[in-house]
């Protein structure tokens, strides 16, 4: 693996950094964080999407509050995941990876999800906090929903297509 | 409620997880390239292991496979080590001017293939 020389500082010292190498070297460290990476998106895509097609009209027995509330804390635990094995993969080629456009966009679109879910869902969902089953949801909480389903579905289409560009 | 499972089937089906690590997209196919000469450096390591090879033209950074693929197929660190002479063929980079990426390596004798 050849460091990037004119990639930032700190991105070459993550790389050279005792953790990248122990990654490189390991036979099955890199592979496994690339299978949990795979594993965590599961479980936050899955969350994501019951949590957004619920607050689009889906499963509207159910009164949003007792979908959307354990969704997104499921949805947190699978960013949290995401995040750790992400970092596996991004330490062991820093400079490589971050220097890639694609990832740039994906990084970019990674903190608009978490400010849309932050900023605008989480005010939206207090709204719906109380609501009962089958009620219509306001527009903006709809919004709020397409555009979190939007953004994520794109975050993991340029997870694939680092590896292409 | 159609529409709903639509949009989630196309949710699932976006985020194909092939679990490739690289494509060979920034690689020029469609020129088969052989690289030839002795390994100067080599980094048995994930996600791909490579190798400096100094051929008549130029210095080549050789991208080899993953080290479980190279293990698997008889590519041990010991093949591909320091003093050993390579035959690489492979794909030029379209990116970084002395990379390639091996198709297949034959060392003492011994073809493997890294696809």
């Amino acid at each position: 693996m050849l460091v990037l020389a004119d990639a930032p500082q700190f991105l070459i010292a993550l790389e050279q950094s005792g953790l990248a190498l122990a990654i490189r070297q390991s036979t099955w460290a890199y592979p496994a964080a690339n299978v949990g990476h795979i594993v965590a998106l599961t479980l936050f895509a899955g969350s994501v999407a019951i949590m957004d097609m619920r607050l689009l009209g889906a499963f509207a027995a159910a009164p949003p509050a007792s979908i959307v509330r354990p969704a997104r804390r499921m949805a947190m635990l699978g960013l949290a995941l995401m995040a750790l094995t992400g970092f596996m993969l991004f330490a062991a080629e820093a400079s490589h990876v971050a220097t890639n456009g694609v990832f740039q966009v994906k990084a970019g679109l990674i903190a608009l999800g978490i400010l849309n879910a932050l900023l605008i869902a989480g005010p939206a969902l207090a709204k719906v906090a109380d609501m009962p089953a089958g009620a219509a949801l306001p527009a903006r909480v709809r919004l709020a929903a397409i555009v979190s389903l939007l953004i994520w579905v794109s975050v993991a289409a340029c997870g694939r297509l680092i590896a292409y560009f | 409620m159609r529409r709903p499972l639509v949009f989630f089937a196309l949710l699932l089906a976006a985020p194909a997880a092939v679990l490739a690590h690289h494509g060979w997209g920034s690689y020029d196919a469609s020129k088969t390239i052989v690289v030839e000469g002795p390994i100067q450096a080599s980094s048995y390591t994930n996600p791909h292991a490579t190798i400096t090879v100094k051929a008549p033209d130029k210095t080549w950074t050789v991208t080899l496979a993953p080290v479980a693929r190279m293990q698997s197929r008889g590519a041990t660190a010991e093949l591909v080590g320091i003093g050993k002479t390579v035959k690489a063929e492979g794909y030029a980079s379209k990116a970084e001017p002395d990379e390639m990426r091996a198709e297949r390596i034959t060392v003492d004798g011994k073809t493997v293939e890294m696809r």
